[in-house]
């Protein structure tokens, strides 16, 4: 995938820019405003990583302000120091499709990006009513869930957690990501309520078969998959 | 000193303004006074003036009359009856005077000089016992030469006139006595309570922020007002002494994994140990930097929380389904350590607040509740109205509570009771469900479970 950075902070950028060439991706940097701008217009990118202050005339929301109103729809996510709720929503209502607050964690960023991307390419099934994974099937309408066609007993939370992981398969999931999107929580609860749920949920649909779907991702988070 | 001209100029203004409603209440009173006694005055006037002529025109008339139908003596004998012979000032001046002159009735030795030859009405001075006098009078020629003068002694009047204008005048008078006098007594008492203020607030500037104005007990505007201060004074001071809390707070809670990842780089740097080991250790590193970010983070946090801008987002919460989602949250954390979570509520209950704080709220609590109740306990959530109003929200433990001593101080940052240290989280968990209950006008209280803690949140329904 071809992608912009946009972060004028240069240590920062070396290492964005190294990780995300290492996931496999291309990069392009600059390091203000005006270049991003320049950059951002001239050339198809499939996705945009976006500090929020900028030096160059023009800062991030103003780039991407400007890119919503010419209908440019390429995926942006916002990097920012501004952490308060306000600052998300305005970032976010300017155009942007995620918000991530500095510092961050890499692993964070490239789950996010790669959210993003498959969004954006149509990878998210969101719409199937069945969607499986290896031997495990979700039926999203009637809530029923099987496992190499052993019927699994899940919570409506639980439901919903697998759901967005099966959505997300095959890709990282962090657990701010599962807060905010299966528990619409925008903060940290402290003790890691997420661990405890997803060792429940791996109780489910995990034990007693041979290959584990639910894996913890050292540093990063978790993934769905059925690949070994 | 710089500071003193603000003050002054502080001190001009109510003196400005004390003056000006002293001259206002002045000209507002007699306004008001000559509004009342200019039309008195005319009518007052006008009619006494129509009256005295009429009686006198009438006087005369009557008197002819009787001239003419019983003769002169019968009009000297009536004009006696009724003077008496007498002028005290009071009554009537009348004359009957014969053809050559000489008197016949009246209380006027002769015919007067000055008076007009010719009949009517006319007004003169003329001599009565010696003194001059202003009257009005009427004289009638009657038949064969008679005679008749009835006249009134304007004087009189005038005096009564006199004394109109003079009570009018020392009214005035009065009233702008009464005027200065209130306008002073206003402004002092102004100046007094002002000047009260101006003190309080000079101290507080210079830095005695426990100072507080004192507050009358009369309801007037100014208890308003020294009301509202003394609260942004209470503000104030929790703002200030919040920062100096949180830099002392920063020094140590910071301090202290700040130190250990930096020995833990140096030695890393020092040691050189095997890569394996070295990477367990950047990890751990990492874990170091990850703390001090949730400090960090929570302090923000607090910060937002604090400043009250979040108010603008208040929408309306259901504590009932919010207790009822953390309880979801944290029920596997509960199942794991074996502890009992219970969640027990009515099916609605509506407030106007901000979600996602609430939320954070609660969420500590239980959070606080589950690290510090051992295996096989209960933590009980209850949520329920509190009277008209207001909502409760509770959560009791059966952990080993917290002494009465240090009740109010787990609330402050950081704090945490000693004997908690080494149990995981920063200390800021219960800061934030005050700066929470806080910005909704509502209270946490700690009370006893006996055994375990009772943490109750006390929310208004509506800010």
């Amino acid at each position: 995938m071809k992608l912009l950075l946009v972060e004028d902070n240069e240590r920062v950028a070396r290492f964005v820019k190294k990780g995300l060439t290492e996931a496999g991706h291309t990069v392009d940097h600059t390091d203000n405003g005006r270049d991003g701008m320049y950059h951002a217009v001239s050339e198809p990118y499939d996705a945009i990583v976006m500090d929020r202050m900028l030096p160059g005339g023009i800062d991030g929301l103003g780039i991407i302000e400007a890119l919503r109103q010419q209908g440019n729809r390429v995926p942006i996510l916002i990097l920012s120091a501004l952490d308060g709720v306000d600052d998300r929503i305005r970032g976010l209502r300017a155009g942007g499709d995620d918000y991530l607050t500095k510092p961050f964690a890499f692993g964070e960023l490239l789950a996010r990006l790669d959210a993003l991307l498959r969004r954006a390419h149509g990878g998210a099934n969101a719409l199937e009513t069945v969607m499986t994974l290896g031997d495990l099937s979700v039926d999203m309408l009637a809530h029923r869930v099987t496992r190499a066609g052993r019927a699994v007993a899940l919570q409506p939370r639980e439901f919903k957690l697998l759901a967005y992981l099966l959505r997300h398969a095959n890709q990282v999931v962090t657990r701010t990501m599962l807060l905010e999107n299966v528990w619409d929580y925008h903060f940290d609860p402290q003790t890691n309520v997420i661990d405890v749920h997803i060792s429940k949920l791996r109780q489910k649909i995990d034990a007693g078969f041979a290959t584990p779907l639910l894996r913890t991702v050292r540093n990063a988070g978790y993934m769905l998959t059925d690949q070994p | 000193m710089p500071s003193r001209s603000p003050s002054r100029s502080m001190l001009r203004l109510p003196g400005f303004s004390a003056r000006t409603i002293a001259i206002g209440y002045g000209l507002v009173s007699l306004l008001v006074l000559a509004m009342f006694a200019a039309p008195l005055w005319f009518a007052w006037h006008t009619n006494v003036e129509q009256v005295r002529t009429e009686l006198l025109k009438s006087d005369a008339e009557h008197l002819s009359n009787l001239f003419v139908r019983q003769g002169p003596p019968a009009l000297a004998a009536a004009i006696d009856s009724q003077v008496h012979g007498v002028n005290d000032g009071v009554r009537k001046i009348m004359l009957f005077v014969a053809p050559d002159g000489a008197k016949l009735a009246g209380n006027l030795p002769e015919w007067p000089d000055g008076v007009p030859e010719r009949d009517g009405l006319c007004r003169v001075t003329i001599l009565v016992n010696g003194e001059p006098r202003n009257v009005e009078l009427v004289t009638l020629t009657l038949e064969d030469g008679y005679r008749l003068m009835v006249a009134s002694n304007l004087d009189r009047f005038q005096e009564l006139e006199r004394l109109f204008v003079y009570g009018l005048l020392g009214c005035a008078l009065a009233v702008l006595l009464i005027a200065a006098l209130g306008g002073a007594l206003i402004r002092r008492a102004l100046l007094d309570r002002v000047q009260g203020i101006s003190l309080t607030t000079a101290s507080i500037i210079e830095g005695k922020l426990s100072h507080r104005l004192v507050e009358p007990h009369d309801g007037d505007e100014l208890q308003q007002l020294t009301h509202t201060v003394n609260r942004m004074l209470d503000q104030i001071e929790h703002l200030v002494t919040g920062v100096q809390d949180v830099s002392n707070a920063i020094a140590h809670d910071l301090r202290t994994p700040l130190s250990e990842l930096r020995a833990r780089l140096e030695e890393l740097s020092v040691a050189r140990p095997s890569p394996d080991e070295t990477f367990a250790e950047i990890d751990a590193a990492i874990d170091d930097v990850d703390r001090v970010m949730g400090i960090f983070n929570a302090l923000l946090r607090l910060a937002e929380i604090d400043s009250g801008s979040r108010r603008g987002g208040f929408v309306e919460v259901d504590l009932a389904a919010l207790g009822f989602e953390v309880t979801e949250v944290y029920g596997p954390v509960a199942d794991l350590k074996d502890i009992m979570l219970s969640f027990n509520s009515p099916d609605e209950l509506k407030l106007t607040g901000d979600p996602v704080l609430l939320a954070q709220a609660v969420g500590n609590m239980v959070d606080n509740a589950l690290k510090y109740t051992p295996p096989h306990g209960t933590i009980a959530l209850t949520a329920r109205r509190a009277g008209i109003g207001a909502i409760e929200l509770t959560v009791a433990d059966t952990g080993p509570g917290i002494p009465a001593h240090e009740r109010t101080r787990v609330i402050e940052r950081f704090y945490r009771v000693d004997a908690s240290r080494g149990t995981p989280g920063v200390g800021l968990g219960l800061s934030v469900v005050s700066a929470v209950a806080r910005l909704h006008g509502g209270t946490l209280t700690l009370t006893d479970n006996t055994p375990g803690l009772r943490a109750t949140l006390h929310l208004p329904t509506s800010n």
